[in-house]
């Protein structure tokens, strides 16, 4: 036995991270870099700032390549699917991370909003999976991972296109775990809490802030570093018989 | 990554280390960098076993017979630890035993020691780690079952203790925040001693495999990776978290009562 191994490593794995640029997927592409893997990153646009983060990940300029579009548009996925193909004709993992948030109470939401939440955060994930699938075909050992919310299993006033999106997510997280099995496995990690542009307004905030604070057993907000390392955890051959799973990383929100 | 630090100079308790997945946990959590006490009941021999492998490894190991039911014995489990090494930072309640138990066939005995191994047992380790374990900004970590999220007929008595385990994992881990996570994995078919029936009889082992998505049957190091990873600051914001380890087996239902006993 050895003393030092190398323990959930992504070493010569190559996958796509979408919603890379900013938040949990940004700290998502940082954590999978450091272990090793070659990535394809996606924003919905591609900004100066976006392609440095990138650039700053990759040991060659190989080993990292940027890709834009807004997944909520069928053609963009689908060009997405082409320049990664050519890209990288093989993928062994993609993390499903790109989302939008509305927080619209019930008796105001417009059927705008509907569209967007669904259009991105369900639809978007699924055409984003089913299209890298048949490069997921020449992986030793493909992996997904969805990136739902706390708001998928726990209820909060506003946002219900939000949170009925993320609450699918986990139903196709399960479905796609079955019908992709036994080749591909497939697993969401649901974030709480975390300290990203999405929520901004509440963790700058004093009151909101220490309300979150209060309520979160381990007695803090999230980070987006906190959220990487159960995304590297699944993808990783360590988890080669987990799927269907929904690891929430919360701080025990939930519990209360 | 190379990461000798992953879990180094952690020192870790794992009851029911003997085979098993507790076994395959203490020899992870060995390679990952951490001092382990072995807990064992009975079988001393591959206890010694075990330890003799992570000492191999340049890991030091310590050997605790005793029977998880007894709350002096989990005090004495938990001061080996704090004598040894002077700390605690990782207590694995993972000793279990399971008998057949039906809704026509089970005598109160097989309840009582059902019940008071797997699931007053990781309390009282629980409760003997607890100041210990804040000291150390420790984790607690229990091995249940999916047969505590999905019924049985064939082991009533086990499915309730597992289903109690999952809900002690929640509010353990509510009672313990926000110095201690606690966390529980959850096994499916795993190739252990306690499914040895099950191997044996190519009917069971062939259903289980096929009702399984991902094909195959769990290894103790499938479950003892995610027991690592819990355990890790890699899971540093989980808590109360009850980790399906099944090969997807859960997701649907055609796992149920392999076995007619």
């Amino acid at each position: 036995m050895e003393t030092r191994v190398t323990v959930f490593s992504l070493k010569g794995r190559v996958g796509l991270v979408t919603g890379a640029s900013r938040g949990i997927g940004r700290a998502v592409a940082t954590e999978l870099a450091t272990a090793g893997a070659r990535l394809a990153l996606h924003a919905r646009t591609l900004r100066p700032e976006f392609r440095d983060f990138a650039r700053s990940l990759g040991p060659s300029p190989d080993s990292v390549q940027v890709f834009g579009g807004d997944l909520a548009d069928p053609k963009a996925v689908h060009r997405l699917v082409r320049g990664v193909r050519r890209w990288s004709p093989r993928l062994d993992f993609v993390v499903a991370n790109a989302g939008v948030f509305a927080g619209t109470p019930s008796t105001e939401v417009a059927e705008s909003e509907w569209d967007t939440m669904l259009g991105v955060n369900l639809r978007g994930t699924f055409r984003t999976v089913r299209g890298v699938l048949p490069l997921l075909e020449g992986s030793r050992a493909p992996s997904v991972v969805l990136v739902s919310s706390i708001l998928a299993s726990r209820a909060s006033p506003g946002g219900v296109a939000y949170q009925a999106s993320k609450a699918a997510v986990e139903q196709m997280g399960r479905v796609l775990a079955l019908e992709f099995a036994p080749r591909v496995r497939v697993n969401t990690v649901a974030p709480g809490f975390i300290r990203t542009d999405i929520n901004r307004a509440s963790h700058e905030d004093p009151v909101s802030r220490q309300h979150v604070e209060q309520a979160t057993p381990l007695r803090r907000w999230g980070e987006p570093a906190d959220i990487a390392p159960a995304v590297r955890f699944l993808l990783s051959d360590e988890a080669s018989w987990i799927t269907g799973a929904v690891l929430l990383v919360d701080g025990g929100l939930g519990l209360e | 990554m190379t990461e000798p630090g992953l879990l180094g100079g952690r020192v870790a308790v794992v009851t029911g280390a003997s085979r098993g997945i507790g076994r395959a946990t203490a020899l992870a959590l060995a390679r990952a960098g951490a001092d382990v006490v072995l807990h064992y009941r009975r079988d001393e021999t591959s206890a010694r076993e075990v330890a003799r492998e992570i000492r191999a490894g340049g890991r030091e190991a310590e050997l605790v017979g005793s029977d998880v039911r007894s709350r002096h014995a989990m005090r004495e489990l938990v001061r080996h630890a704090r004598g040894w090494k002077g700390r605690l930072d990782i207590a694995v309640a993972n000793a279990g035993i399971a008998e057949p138990g039906t809704l026509s066939a089970v005598d109160r005995d097989s309840w009582t020691r059902t019940l008071e191994t797997n699931l007053v047992g990781p309390f009282e380790l629980a409760q003997a780690a607890e100041v210990a374990l804040r000291q150390s900004g420790g984790t607690f970590i229990a091995t249940a079952s999916t047969s505590g999220l999905i019924p049985s007929t064939q082991e009533i008595p086990y499915n309730a203790a597992k289903a109690g385990l999952v809900m002690l994992t929640r509010c353990l881990a509510l009672a313990m925040a926000p110095q201690v996570r606690v966390n529980a994995v959850a096994p499916g078919w795993v190739a252990t001693d306690m499914t040895r029936a099950e191997q044996a009889d190519p009917e069971s082992y062939r259903r289980i495999r096929s009702a399984t998505p991902l094909g195959r049957w769990g290894r103790p190091e499938d479950i003892a990776s995610a027991i690592v990873f819990l355990a890790s600051d890699m899971a540093r914001f989980v808590t109360g978290q009850v980790l399906v380890v099944d090969g997807g087996q859960s997701l649907h239902w055609r796992v149920d009562d392999p076995v007619q006993t």
